[in-house]
Order: C-alpha cells, then sequence, then structure tokens
C-alpha cells in the first residue's frame, strides 16, 4: 500500500488556486524533496496535507495508508500518524513544552487503545532525542517556541516528530533561517527517523539541506503542480541553474 | 430596563426593628446617609453597565418578610476549600461570625494577632460609609470580623475567611475590618461559597489599614452559585512603604461587582492589583479599581484577565488618580479579554487622571479571540478542539495565576479554574 497518494489536487484559499493538479505518490521508506520557486505552492501543498481550515480543496483526492486523509480533522490526522513540521512555529506563551509533547503523544496513544505514556520512559526519549539535536534540556519547561530562535524552534519540531513517531512526515522548509550547526543537528534528527515504515517529504527552497539528507525523489513544484521529478541530481542541476528552466520548460 | 429602587421606609422600618446591640448606633447613622442617595442607577457614570435593580427587587422584599427570618431552610454547603488550602479558617455564615471558629484562633493573639467580632465591641466611626452599598451594608449591619496585626508582628500561615450565603437568608452584610501594623505583615484568603437555588444578595465591604512598612496579601476567591447576586468592596490606605497584593478570583456568581479601592497616603507604597474573571451563561461581572496616588514615589500595577464565553458580560473600568505633587508616581494598569462567543461583551476602559509632573504611567487594554494559528499548532500535534482551546485558555489565565500572592492557594486556586474554564469551554 501506498503510503500517500494524491491525484489530480487542486486546492487554494477562496477563490485563488493554488494547487492546480498536483500528483504523487510515496511509498513507505522513501524520502521525497519537494522544490520550487516561492509562490509555487510547498508550502500550500504542507499546509493542505496537515488540515489547515484556511484552504479549500476543489478537486482531486488524497489518501494516506489507504484511507482518505481529506476528511479527517487536522487532530485525526495527527493520531494517525500525519506529522507536519512548521515553515513557522508557532509560539504559545504559557503553555508548556513537556505539556504539549506528553498531550500529544496520549492523544495518539488513547487513539491506539495504549495506555497513557509512563512518565520515565517520556523523559528518557525526550532526553535522548534532546541529546541527539544538541538541544539544552531547559526547553521542556519553557513555553511552546517561546522565546526560541529560528533554530532552536526548528529543533523543537524535529524533536516533536521524534516523539511522536509519525508514520509520514511532512517537514515544511525546517531548512529555512538555519545556521550550518543547527542545520546539520537537525538532518541528524531527520536521517534517525529514517525507517522502512516511515516516509518523509521535506518540502525545501534550497538543495543544502539535501547534502545532508539524502532523498530518493526530488520533485520541482512549479505553478502548483509538478513540472519535474528525478532522483537527487535533479536537485544539483536546480543548484546550478536556478529554477527558471524548471519554469520555462513547465510553461513551452 | 425600568429601574427599581430600594424603598427607603421599607429599609427604616427593618433597622427600626432589629434588637438593639452594639451596633444599633451604627445601623441608625447609616440608614440616614443611606436615604440620601439610594441605590446606584445605571445613570450613575460607575454604574453604567451594572444594574442593580434585581439586587434592588430582592431586598424590597426581604426587607419586607424579614419578620419571618429565618424563613428558608440552610443548605450544606461543600467546605473542602478548608481542607485544601492551609490557612486559620474563620466561617461568616450569612454574615455572622462563627464563635467556634474564632474561638479556636485564640492562641493567634500570641503571635500578635487579634481577631473580634463586631457583634461584640465596635467603635462606631471605624465603619467606613463611602458610597451608596457600603452605606446600606452598614444600616443593616449585625456583626462582622476585626483582624488586627500588632507592629512587628506577621503569622504562619494565612487566616482564611470562609464566607459562606447558605441559602437561609437573602440578603447578608459582611463587614471585615483589617489593621496591619508597622513592618506587619498578614496574609488573607477569602472563599466565597453559595448554596441553594433561590436568589442571594451578599454586599461584603472590606476595609484595610496598612501601617508604615505593612505588607498585606489577600487573595479573594469567588466561587458562588450561579443564582447569586454580590456587591463587593475593597478599600485599603497604605502608609509609608507598606506594600498592598490584592487578588481576585470572580469563577462563579450571576453578577458580581467588585470596587476596589487604594489610597496611597504616603511615600514609598505599593499597589498590586490582579484579578481574573471566568463568565458564560448571562454572568455578569463588574470590577471598578480605583488607585488614589496622593503622594510620591510609590508604585502601582493593575492587571486583569477575563475570559468570557455565551452571553456573559463583563465590565473593567480601572483607574489611577495621580494627585498634584505626587511626583515619581509609576501606576501602569492593563487589562485582556478572550471572548469564546460572539455575543459575550466587555465594557474597557482604563484610566488615568494626572495632575503631576514628574510621573510614568501606562496603561492598555486588549479584547480578542483565541489565536487561530496556535490552535491549528496544537491540533495538528494530535490535541482535539476542546483540549487545545483548554491549553490556550489555561495559558491566557496563568498570566494572572502565575503571580499569585499567596502560594498555599496556587494548587486549589488551579484546579477551580481549569474545572472552571472547563464547564466554560463546554457552553457553547
Amino acid at each position: 500500500m501506498n503510503m500517500l497518494e494524491i491525484k489530480n489536487l487542486k486546492a487554494g484559499i477562496g477563490d485563488t488556486e493554488i494547487l492546480t493538479g498536483l500528483s504523487l505518490t510515496v511509498k513507505p521508506g522513501e524520502v521525497h524533496a519537494i522544490m520550487g520557486p516561492n509562490g509555487s505552492g510547498k508550502s500550500t501543498l504542507a499546509q493542505v496535507l496537515a488540515g489547515h481550515e484556511d484552504f479549500e480543496v476543489y478537486d482531486g483526492t488524497v489518501e494516506y495508508m489507504g484511507k482518505n486523509l481529506l476528511e479527517l480533522a487536522p487532530e485525526e490526522r495527527a493520531r494517525e500518524g500525519v506529522f507536519l513540521g512548521f515553515q513557522y512555529p508557532v509560539e504559545i506563551p504559557g503553555v508548556n513544552n513537556t505539556y504539549l509533547l506528553k498531550a500529544a503523544v496520549n492523544a495518539k496513544r488513547r487513539h491506539q487503545g495504549l495506555d497513557e505514556i509512563d512518565a520515565f520512559d517520556f523523559l528518557k526519549i525526550a532526553r535522548e532525542t534532546m541529546e541527539m539535536l544538541d538541544m539544552d534540556q531547559s526547553f521542556l519547561n519553557r513555553g511552546v517556541n517561546e522565546g526560541f530562535s529560528g533554530g532552536e524552534k526548528k529543533r523543537n519540531e524535529i524533536l516533536q516528530m521524534a516523539i511522536l513517531e509519525p508514520r509520514l512526515a511532512i517537514l515544511d522548509e525546517t531548512d529555512s533561517g538555519l545556521d550550518i550547526d543547527a542545520l546539520k543537528a537537525v538532518a541528524n534528527g531527520i536521517n534517525s527517523m529514517r525507517d522502512p515504515e516511515r516516509s518523509i517529504v521535506l518540502v525545501t527552497h534550497y538543495q543544502r539541506l539535501l547534502d545532508y539528507v539524502e532523498p530518493d525523489y526530488v520533485h520541482v513544484l512549479s505553478q502548483g503542480r509538478i513540472a519535474r521529478s528525478g532522483d537527487k541530481s535533479l536537485a544539483l542541476q536546480l543548484e546550478e541553474k536556478g529554477y527558471d528552466w524548471i519554469r520555462e520548460a513547465a510553461s513551452a | 430596563m425600568s429601574a427599581v429602587g430600594l424603598q427607603q421606609e421599607l429599609l427604616e422600618a427593618a433597622v427600626t426593628a432589629l434588637p438593639a446591640d452594639e451596633l444599633s448606633a451604627v445601623r441608625e447613622a447609616a440608614v440616614a446617609s443611606f436615604a440620601a442617595n439610594g441605590f446606584p442607577t445605571t445613570r450613575h457614570e460607575d454604574w453604567k453597565y451594572t444594574n442593580l435593580s434585581a439586587v434592588a427587587a430582592l431586598s424590597n422584599t426581604w426587607l419586607q418578610n424579614k419578620a419571618d427570618e429565618p424563613g428558608a431552610q440552610a443548605i450544606a454547603v461543600d467546605t473542602a476549600v478548608t481542607g485544601q488550602i492551609d490557612a486559620h479558617w474563620i466561617t461568616i455564615r450569612n454574615g455572622i461570625i462563627d464563635p467556634a471558629s474564632l474561638r479556636k484562633l485564640d492562641s493567634l493573639t500570641q503571635s500578635g494577632v487579634t481577631l473580634a467580632r463586631l457583634a461584640e465591641n465596635v467603635a462606631k466611626e471605624s465603619i467606613a460609609v463611602d458610597d451608596p452599598l457600603s452605606a446600606f451594608n452598614a444600616a443593616l449591619l449585625r456583626d462582622g470580623l476585626r483582624i488586627r496585626v500588632a507592629n512587628d508582628s506577621a503569622l504562619d500561615k494565612p487566616i482564611g475567611l470562609l464566607l459562606i450565603d447558605d441559602g437561609s437568608v437573602a440578603v447578608t452584610q459582611i463587614r471585615i475590618l483589617i489593621e496591619v501594623g508597622e513592618h506587619a505583615k498578614l496574609r488573607v484568603v477569602e472563599c466565597s461559597l453559595s448554596a441553594g437555588g433561590d436568589p442571594q444578595f451578599a454586599n461584603s465591604v472590606t476595609q484595610a489599614v496598612l501601617c508604615d512598612n505593612a505588607a498585606l496579601d489577600f487573595v479573594r476567591l469567588q466561587q458562588r452559585r450561579k443564582e447569586h447576586l454580590s456587591v463587593n468592596r475593597f478599600s485599603a490606605r497604605l502608609e509609608r512603604d507598606a506594600v498592598l497584593n490584592y487578588n481576585n478570583f470572580d469563577l462563579g456568581g450571576e453578577l458580581a461587582r467588585n470596587d476596589i479601592v487604594a489610597d496611597i497616603v504616603a511615600a514609598g507604597a505599593s499597589v498590586n492589583l490582579r484579578g481574573l474573571y471566568l463568565a458564560s451563561g448571562r454572568q455578569h461581572i463588574d470590577n471598578h479599581t480605583c488607585v488614589d496616588h496622593r503622594v510620591g514615589p510609590a508604585k502601582s500595577t493593575e492587571e486583569y484577565r477575563g475570559i468570557l464565553n455565551g452571553r456573559a458580560r463583563c465590565v473593567f473600568n480601572g483607574k489611577a488618580i495621580v494627585h498634584a505633587g505626587a511626583d515619581g508616581t509609576d501606576a501602569d494598569q492593563s487589562n485582556h479579554n478572550l471572548l469564546l462567543s460572539e455575543k459575550a461583551e466587555i465594557d474597557t476602559k482604563p484610566e488615568l487622571e494626572i495632575y503631576a509632573d514628574d510621573v510614568k504611567c501606562s496603561h492598555g487594554a486588549t479584547v480578542g479571540q483565541l489565536d487561530k494559528s496556535a490552535l491549528f499548532y496544537l491540533r495538528s500535534r494530535g490535541l482535539d478542539k476542546d483540549e487545545a482551546t483548554q491549553a490556550l485558555t489555561r495559558a491566557f489565565a496563568s498570566a494572572i495565576l502565575g503571580k499569585l500572592a499567596i502560594e498555599e492557594c496556587h494548587e486549589y486556586l488551579a484546579t477551580a479554574m481549569d474545572e472552571q474554564l472547563d464547564a466554560l469551554i463546554d457552553e457553547e
């Protein structure tokens, strides 16, 4: 069974169509990179897959492990194993990071008919992951993303992903705004999640993340649909030539 | 709505009918001063949004039938709070001090704290009559509590005031007098509860005097039933370097009006007023605060927050008056509100009146809805909408709870607040 199967997806905000017939198939264990210039619809795709209410789906289908993803509420998608790493993680002062992590894990466990996570187990996983991400443990006791630097926010997204162990992770520009150390730490976190049972979709503007996380496939989005697909060498070509040649090829 | 006033002749007759006691002179003087104005109406600027017609109607009926008292049955109230907050508890039932609870605290005199019933001893001039409601309170006063803390004294734990309206008396008057001596410290937790499904009205007045370098921490927790109407006045006078921390949590009641007045009469004083109101259904909660900076330098902060759902209506009117010559005043006030329903309403008005030159004053008010992007973020992590709303509203309220003046109440209050938030969010 495919992890994710998107067919002819058309979506946007109000009357503005942003995705104009996008199709994509992701199999278990695969890492896909979705690249494209600003405004090509990369983030819209990520938000639509997570169920953001601001976006409307006009046409097409999205199946996640054989289920119709589009009819699930955002929280149901999360509990079923879909994770969105936000491009701009939201600061929520007063909501404790540990509280969110535990509530998220337990919401998923309840959904699976499991008991709530043991406090000791939780801390163990959290600490190990934070060590790998080179994150200070004080982050656990802070408000969600409150006062975090750009790099800290992205590490926090990876921490959440590692603890939630999704089947399908969609990481929206997780590499943007990171210095080289943070980029390596984040890439390290992503690589540690690679698994034959898990698929990862990396949405990115730049090629540099792909130096550290090697994708199986690279797709280039242009004007709301996939204009070209290939292996990792496509990313290098883009790095060299920019996006213009794709756009020209797409409109030709 | 046409205004219902309090019938003066009913009040006079009821007061005359009361047996003579220690407070007779207080009552007689107060009846006369109440007569001058009667209950305020919504034409009065300070009462623009809060209509006392229901209070007047209930009071009229009660005054008329007072001969039958005690008419209704007392109803038991869950007083678990006394086991959950570690304090020296005193029970005040329908405005009357429970003598047994007071006797248990006799030994506090050794720590410099004396507790006395006004029914046993009162100086007429010590009962303040500042406005029509405090006049009404004094006119019907049968008892009250005086707390005196001697100079340089402090207690190991807070004094707990358990105010119970048990349903047997429709209209109650509560009067608390507090005097904190020089370099002394007092902490008070006041918890107001009510029982029964019939309407009740409680009119409470607390007067505090903080001598030089005195400190008073006061946490008020109002958890009355939905049928309950209340007017609560807290006034404090602060001498040199005195510190007042006053926290008010309104979690219950149908109508609750608070007037908090702090009078800074000497330099170095500090006033911190914080409040949280959670209102749903048709609850009406009105907070009026006023800090008088008569002398500087001195500092005051006011921070009130509210979460409203249903058709709740709340009012915040925070005033700081910086009198001429009160240079070095630092006054800050803020009011933030979260409206979860389109039919909820908040009227907020922070006010500054400044007659001095060298001052630092600021104020701000916000009214908003839940942050949609935060809501989506939490839902994308698997929290359902109610859970996410709970987390966000609790976070909003924690700005007040996090600065609680008395640590001993924290756990109880956090739980009470969570329960109230759950109920409030469920309503739709």
